[in-house]
């Protein structure tokens, strides 16, 4: 994805028209406040006599040479080496004297600057020697009270030291004076101010900004590898700043050559961090850039320095061509590259880069055709506020992403928790299902080894004993043993199913016995129940013993079996002609039936069993079970 | 009868049964075996009349003598003979073509008597192996119908089954049918040879649709 594409909401797209807006409100300010003409009680000073002064000699003013105001050092002409030299400028007595105190006001004077009034010093713009003070946008005002002015031939002496056109490396910082304005002090004060914010006080404000911003976004840039374009477009402002710092940084420790140097290599650092910012704005990382732009600014320098002082106007023009080339292509290149992924920083950065591109062109076509110093002011202005809105823009668009960064991380986070909630969930259900298993595994190897074993000998005990009682007792004993299987891995039965068996047992044991049975029982439809497989066995158990004690002690010839659902209980009903259960002595019946057990299982399924027998008349046996405990039971 | 396989690994419980069936069938040859290997191979060489096979065995299941005799020597009637009486452990012999079972701790009358009746061509049927049956035919009658309409129950054979479940004995349900013992008797045969068949059908088609899907 292009790095400079995050989501992001409609209502801030009027943010950068917003910004647009307020520079060109302004610009426009500037522009009208330096259009401001000037007051007519003022004069301008535009003739000089001009002579170059050797050391330890006094000024030969024999020798001047007449030159008018502004006057550059530049090459082609008499007066183009670096020196200090002296105008000298008739200041006609002012006409109006009633004022007390006048102004001189000069607009440049590159380098540094002094100035004396009918010999007497009024101005010292600085040093002299080197490192040279640097002044050369600074406009000077100096205070002239009217104690000074003669009636009439009034002389002021401007002594400049500047550098000629060769060794500096803009046409900007070229030795000479402009013309010089004279008038009352307030009036020229008003002006001098109105000058030294656009030529000195903005560019400080705009170097601060710049650097502040740049440091910050360069460290942002830095951080987030991902979005190094950041760090180069901090670089870029950084570079931005010291360039600005030409305009107002006056007393450098260092002298011009050595300053000059680093202000022409500082182009090729500014070229560096632009060209790489819109490489990888682009979403582009070409690995040559990486190894060339480095090496080109320690290539430019290096050439300077070779080429000697006397030719760095030359070679770093050169070398400036060469930058702007660059440059060029890497806008060229990135409006290419937005327009092919219809980036939406397509329209906004090519009016910024165009804006910034003529606003370059204006002040070097100003510079170069030495038009009104106040072109050159604004449009020095205009890259240092674009770089300062693109550089708003992008801190957005950083926290814009930042800002759904962080939105989806929550969202992740939520979705991380709900996935763990699930996970838990689906452990805990199959452990649950596990133990289920394990416990049914389990349950199964005990009936497999029930039968296996214990229903092997038990087989065994039945078919080898001679005892027929061992015999029966042990077969009992198989029959117990296949239940207990049956109740300890068996799963619900249906009532209906449960019926059916009971009835077959029944019904074929009674007439293996010669038994007559009848067998009653509801019809498939009334019967929707189940039996859990414990009270399957139980009743089973206990019609089973009732059958038996039918066949081997009553000696009756009929018995019925009346299977009723009544009330939610299940009832049993088991009735004999034959000769009745011996009642013992203390009333109770016997024992030897298995009447106890029969209660006793009745018991563990919450129902009861009575019996009721009298000899002779045969015996009833009612099981009652409720239904719905049991209908459920695993 | 004249050659009867016996299968049975408890060595007391096998001479107990010798003994029973000699009783039946007085002038039989046995083959006694304790193992599934080694009924295996008397199956590949001797034609038996009958085979008593119990199901749990130390080297494998009875299930497959029952299945094998049923492949090489259909004629030969097969019988269980064990100690389970639930359907999970009695189904799969049935349905490998076992002709009924009998429950080994039963007495020596009763026994001899359901070996008669066997061979005579009348089988036993719980009613919780009717249930099962019914349930058995149920599931296949839907996704099958098509391929395979000599293996469904007639309604006959359904109405037996169904009143076999509900616990009525065989004699019973002649009379309510109004049929003879014998017809009834048929009609459990019948019974046991389309759950055979049945199973076989279903047992190739799948293996014809593992194939399919390994292809």
């Amino acid at each position: 994805m292009h790095p400079a594409c995050p989501p992001r909401r409609p209502s801030p797209a009027a943010w950068p028209r917003l910004a647009g807006w307020w520079c060109w409100l302004l610009l426009c300010c500037a522009a009208v406040t330096l259009a401001l003409p000037a007051q007519a009680q003022t004069m301008w000073l535009d003739r000089a006599q001009l002579v170059t002064e050797a050391p330890g000699q006094p000024p030969d003013w024999a020798g001047a040479r007449s030159v008018a105001l502004p006057h550059a050092w530049d090459s082609g002409q008499p007066d183009s080496r670096s020196a200090v030299r002296l105008y000298r400028l008739a200041l006609p007595t002012p006409a109006f004297t009633s004022n007390p105190l006048f102004g001189l006001y000069v607009e440049q004077a590159c380098s540094v600057l002094q100035v004396r009034l009918n010999g007497q010093l009024i101005h010292d713009g600085g040093r002299f020697e080197e490192p040279v003070t640097r002044n050369c946008h600074r406009p000077q005002l100096m205070a002239v009270p009217a104690a000074l002015l003669r009636a009439h031939g009034n002389v002021l002496e401007l002594r400049i030291r500047g550098y000629a056109l060769a060794e500096v490396s803009s046409r900007q910082r070229v030795g000479g004076l402009s013309a010089v304005e004279f008038g009352p002090y307030d009036v020229m004060a008003a002006h001098h101010a109105r000058r030294l914010v656009f030529a000195i006080r903005l560019p400080e404000v705009m170097s601060g900004a710049l650097l502040l911003m740049g440091s910050f976004m360069f460290v942002m840039g830095w951080f987030h590898r991902e979005q190094s374009y950041l760090a180069y477009f901090g670089a870029l402002m950084v570079g931005w700043a010291l360039l600005l710092a030409r305009l107002w940084a006056a007393d450098l420790p260092v002298d011009n050559q050595v300053t000059e140097l680093a202000l022409a290599s500082l182009m090729a650092f500014i070229t560096l961090a632009a060209v790489q910012f819109l490489m990888r704005y682009a979403g582009r990382r070409p690995q040559g850039l990486r190894i060339a732009l480095p090496a080109q600014c320690l290539l430019m320098p290096l050439t300077l320095v070779v080429a000697g002082p006397g030719r760095l106007y030359t070679v770093s023009g050169v070398w400036f061509v060469l930058l702007a080339a660059q440059v060029l292509a890497a806008a060229v290149f990135y409006l290419a590259e937005a327009r092919r992924q219809h980036s939406r920083q397509l329209w906004p950065m090519a009016t910024l880069l165009g804006v910034v591109g003529l606003a370059l062109l204006v002040e070097f076509t100003a510079q170069a055709l030495r038009l009104d110093s106040r072109i050159g002011y604004v449009a020095q202005l205009v890259p240092a506020l674009g770089f300062l809105l693109l550089g708003l823009r992008l801190v957005q668009q950083y926290g814009r992403a930042f800002q759904s960064a962080e939105q989806s991380r929550a969202e992740l986070e939520v979705r991380i928790r709900e996935a763990t909630a699930q996970i838990e969930r689906n452990f805990a259900q199959l452990s649950e299902l596990k133990v289920e298993q394990v416990t049914d595994r389990e349950r199964k190897r005990i009936a497999a080894d029930l039968h296996d074993d214990l229903g092997a000998k038990l087989l065994t005990i039945v078919h080898t004993s001679d005892s027929e009682r061992i015999s029966t007792l042990a077969r009992e004993a198989l029959e117990e043993m296949r239940l207990s299987v049956r109740g300890l891995t068996g799963k619900p039965v249906k009532l209906i199913d449960a019926l059916g068996d009971w009835r077959a047992e029944v019904v074929s044991r009674l007439n293996q016995s010669g038994v007559q049975g009848e067998w009653s029982a509801p019809s498939d439809e009334e019967v929707p129940q189940t039996l859990s497989s414990r009270a399957y066995v139980q009743t089973t158990r206990i019609l089973r013993e009732a059958v038996s004690n039918i066949i081997k002690h009553s000696g009756a010839s009929q018995c019925s079996v009346r299977c009723m659902l009544a009330d939610g209980d299940f009832q049993l009903v088991i009735q004999d002609n034959g000769k009745g259960i011996p009642t013992e002595l203390d009333g109770r019946l016997d024992k030897g039936h298995g009447m106890a057990s029969m209660k006793g299982r009745a018991k563990q399924l919450q129902g009861q069993c009575l019996v009721e027998s009298s000899p002779g008349y045969g015996t009833v046996i009612r099981l009652t079970l409720p239904l719905e405990r049991h209908t459920t039971m695993g | 009868m004249n050659n009867i396989l016996l299968l049975e690994d408890l060595p007391e419980i096998r001479a107990w049964l010798k003994s029973l069936v000699l009783q039946v069938f007085p002038t039989a040859r046995i083959i006694e075996c304790s193992r599934v290997q080694d009924a295996l191979l008397q199956v590949q060489s001797v034609r038996f009349d009958l085979a008593l096979c119990d199901l749990g065995l130390p080297d494998g299941s009875g299930t497959d003598v029952v299945a094998k005799l049923r492949d090489v020597q259909p004629e030969a009637q097969s019988v269980v003979v064990t100690i389970h009486d639930d359907d999970e452990h009695l189904f799969p012999a049935l349905q490998a073509g076992a002709y009924g079972y009998i429950l080994k701790e039963q007495s020596r009358e009763l026994i001899t008597e359901q070996l008669q009746r066997i061979s005579q061509g009348e089988p036993p049927l719980s009613p919780s192996i009717a249930r099962k049956v019914i349930k058995y035919f149920a599931s296949m009658a839907k996704p099958q119908a098509n391929a395979m309409p000599e293996v469904s129950l007639t309604d006959r054979e359904s109405e037996v089954l169904l009143r076999v479940a509900k616990g009525f004995t065989l004699p019973e349900i002649g009379v309510q049918l109004g049929l003879s013992r014998h017809t009834i008797a048929d009609y459990v045969k019948q019974i046991y040879r389309k759950l055979n068949v049945s199973s076989r059908a279903e047992a190739a088609l799948e293996a014809q649709r593992l194939g399919l899907f390994r292809r």
